[in-house]
């Protein structure tokens, strides 16, 4: 059973994330991941009958990815980082659900997330959806254990260089 | 001459001097040039559509476009892939909304006409009290373009009056088609479902050209990735991309690869390596971490190919990337161990485009090797991979820079190898020369301009 406070400290911790990614501090961010994250974002399509699925999503990153992605940028060579990304995440609708029942110290958690990405002088993408994160608890501390990022979009407004 | 207050379309001539290697940036960005293009390139000649992968089963579709002509791919009910415009007859609306699916024909949502799979009208409400049964369904079908598979990739062409497909794309061309890129010696290569699409700025001619022989641009535009995969690796950061290999640490030698020099729509290829025994045994050593069955496939397909291609020693083993005038971009990843990707350049307009994506691996590769080879390419030259989006950023600046006609007058420069681009391997068929160039750029203008060139027998003369 969670108890409120699990609750709580698993919206903080996601507000927590949003402010880390928003500050550049991408090391810090990937200490709220646990060492197995699977972090996901499926190829959103509009299919119709009965298809194949897609062959594969547009990210399926293990943590030595996301280290891979970050450690690109700290070159300062990225030139799709430079000058840097200002993004601003706002996560809300969070919603914890309770499926900690076998007491295995997980839980499912669903939230909306609208992230404006502006570069440069005018240029900037709206990027809108949902993610599906379990979360793990490790030494006392909720950590994000798996994270599928949902786009509401068939074509990204430009590439991806930032985290959800 | 001041470029920028004239009409650029009346002065192509001078503006794209591709045999000097001079190109005017309001090719690029005229309105006048974007519409005659629509005509002249994507409307009256052979453009890429998709694979026959992509629509294996009767009533199987996908949607694409041409140029900006909304187009469905689909294999009718009749076993035949047909390309029909997205567009109903009586008034013009989408009658397809999805990306891609099954079903047993199209039924337009504003007043109900109903078309078969094979685009054939089949039924209209109100027939026979509304048009008194005198409508002449047989004449209200879809608009169809004509489509040939070649060896799997599916062209069409939207003009009645244009050139025979053979005449279209050359043979040195079809050679390097049916033998290099679609590895059709090995068992040829299956097409992953699912379009993988994102908006970019710039032209499409600007991705276009970057893709047919810009190699030239990989070891400063892609630095950040390039500096840091050894060092990842050192710290036993071990990921499809830390691990895949690239042409930047291959020692033999390098070749950009012309089919259709001179003569007709280009095929460019870069980073073109020719096989050799090392070549052989770095690949051996990849596909170890991914069991016995990798290895000998490895293996065995590269035998197949020596074999099929014994009488073209020394023979092409890979390549790096690659496009299909007009603008169809190919990324080869210079190892079997490494999945293609290919996409298609759509243009939104003087200053945008979007591009189309889908995932390709060789067919008979084991399970092992197919899943390893698809996420080095969606780590990679994709939309949200370590590579593309820093394409994408290059792009944006460089409309940022291109708004007025007053920075259109000096041209840009395309000299590489200017001169020196001859023909080093002549027992290929094509001209294969020198690498990094700008050879195949100057042959993507070369092409463009004899279609673009002013002539009112041609479609879009008057545009």
């Amino acid at each position: 059973m969670l108890t409120s406070e699990d609750r709580h400290e698993i919206e903080q911790l996601l507000y927590r994330e949003a402010h880390l990614l928003d500050e550049r501090r991408f090391r810090e961010w990937l200490d709220l991941l646990t060492e197995d994250i699977e972090y996901l974002m499926p190829l959103t399509e509009h299919v119709q009958g009965k298809v194949a699925p897609a062959g594969h999503p547009i990210i399926k990153d293990d943590k030595n990815t996301l280290r891979a992605r970050i450690a690109k940028d700290e070159t300062g060579w990225s030139h799709v980082e430079t000058p840097v990304s200002m993004t601003c995440h706002l996560i809300s609708n969070i919603l914890v659900v309770d499926d900690d029942d076998d007491g295995d110290g997980e839980a499912s958690v669903k939230s909306a997330f609208m992230v404006r990405q502006a570069r440069k002088l005018r240029d900037e993408a709206w990027w809108v959806g949902r993610r599906h994160d379990r979360l793990r608890r490790v030494d006392g501390q909720w950590l994000i254990a798996r994270r599928s990022i949902h786009i509401d979009a068939t074509v990204l407004p430009r590439g991806v260089s930032i985290f959800f | 001459m001041e470029v920028g207050w004239m009409s650029v379309l009346g002065e192509l001539e001078s503006l794209v001097g591709w045999e000097r290697g001079r190109v005017s940036p309001g090719i690029y960005f005229d309105e006048e040039v974007y519409r005659r293009e629509q005509a002249r390139v994507f409307a009256g000649g052979w453009v890429p559509v998709g694979h026959a992968d992509m629509v294996r089963n009767p009533g199987d579709y996908v949607a694409n476009y041409m140029g900006e002509v909304p187009v469905i791919v689909v294999r009718g009910r009749d076993g035949q892939v047909r390309v029909l415009v997205n567009k109903c007859r009586h008034r013009g609306n989408q009658v397809c909304l999805f990306d891609r699916g099954n079903v047993p024909g199209f039924t337009c949502s504003y007043h109900g006409w109903a078309y078969g799979t094979d685009g054939a009208l089949v039924s209209v409400p109100g027939e026979a009290e509304f048009y008194h049964g005198a409508l002449e369904k047989e004449r209200w079908g879809l608009q169809e373009a004509r489509v040939v598979d070649y060896c799997g990739l599916l062209f069409a062409t939207l003009e009645e009056a244009a050139p025979a497909f053979e005449d279209w794309l050359g043979e040195d061309v079809r050679w390097w088609l049916r033998y290099f890129v679609l590895a059709e010696p090995v068992g040829g290569l299956e097409a992953l479902p699912g379009w993988h699409r994102y908006e970019s700025p710039a032209n499409w001619k600007l991705i276009a050209e970057n893709f047919i022989g810009d190699n030239y641009h990989f070891a400063h535009t892609h630095t950040s990735w390039l500096r840091v995969r050894h060092a990842l690796r050192d710290q036993g950061i071990i990921t499809p991309m830390t691990t895949a290999p690239h042409s930047a640490l291959h020692d033999g030698g390098k070749y950009s690869v012309t089919a259709g020099y001179r003569s007709g729509a280009p095929l460019g290829l870069g980073a073109m390596i020719t096989h050799n025994d090392a070549l052989l045994e770095r690949d051996v050593e990849d596909a170890q971490a991914f069991g016995k069955e990798a290895v000998e496939w490895v293996r065995h397909r590269t035998d197949r190919m020596s074999k099929a291609l014994a009488d073209y020693e020394p023979r092409p083993a890979y390549f790096g990337h690659g496009a299909l005038f007009p603008n169809l971009g190919l990324m080869g990843y210079v190892s079997p161990m490494t999945g293609k990707h290919f996409m298609l350049f759509h243009p939104r307009g003087p200053r945008a485009h979007e591009i189309w994506q889908w995932t390709m691996v060789e067919r008979e590769a084991p399970d092992s090797v197919k899943e390893i080879a698809v996420q080095r390419v969606y780590q990679g030259q994709h939309m949200a991979g370590v590579i593309a989006p820093d394409d994408v950023e290059n792009f944006e600046r460089i409309v940022e820079a291109s708004h007025s006609p007053a920075t259109w007058r000096y041209p840009m420069n395309y000299d590489i190898h200017l001169g020196h681009d001859q023909d080093q391997l002549p027992h290929l068929p094509g001209n294969i020369s020198a690498e990094p160039s700008e050879i195949n750029q100057r042959e993507f203008y070369r092409f463009w301009l004899e279609l673009m060139t002013p002539d009112d027998a041609k479609p879009g003369g008057q545009a």
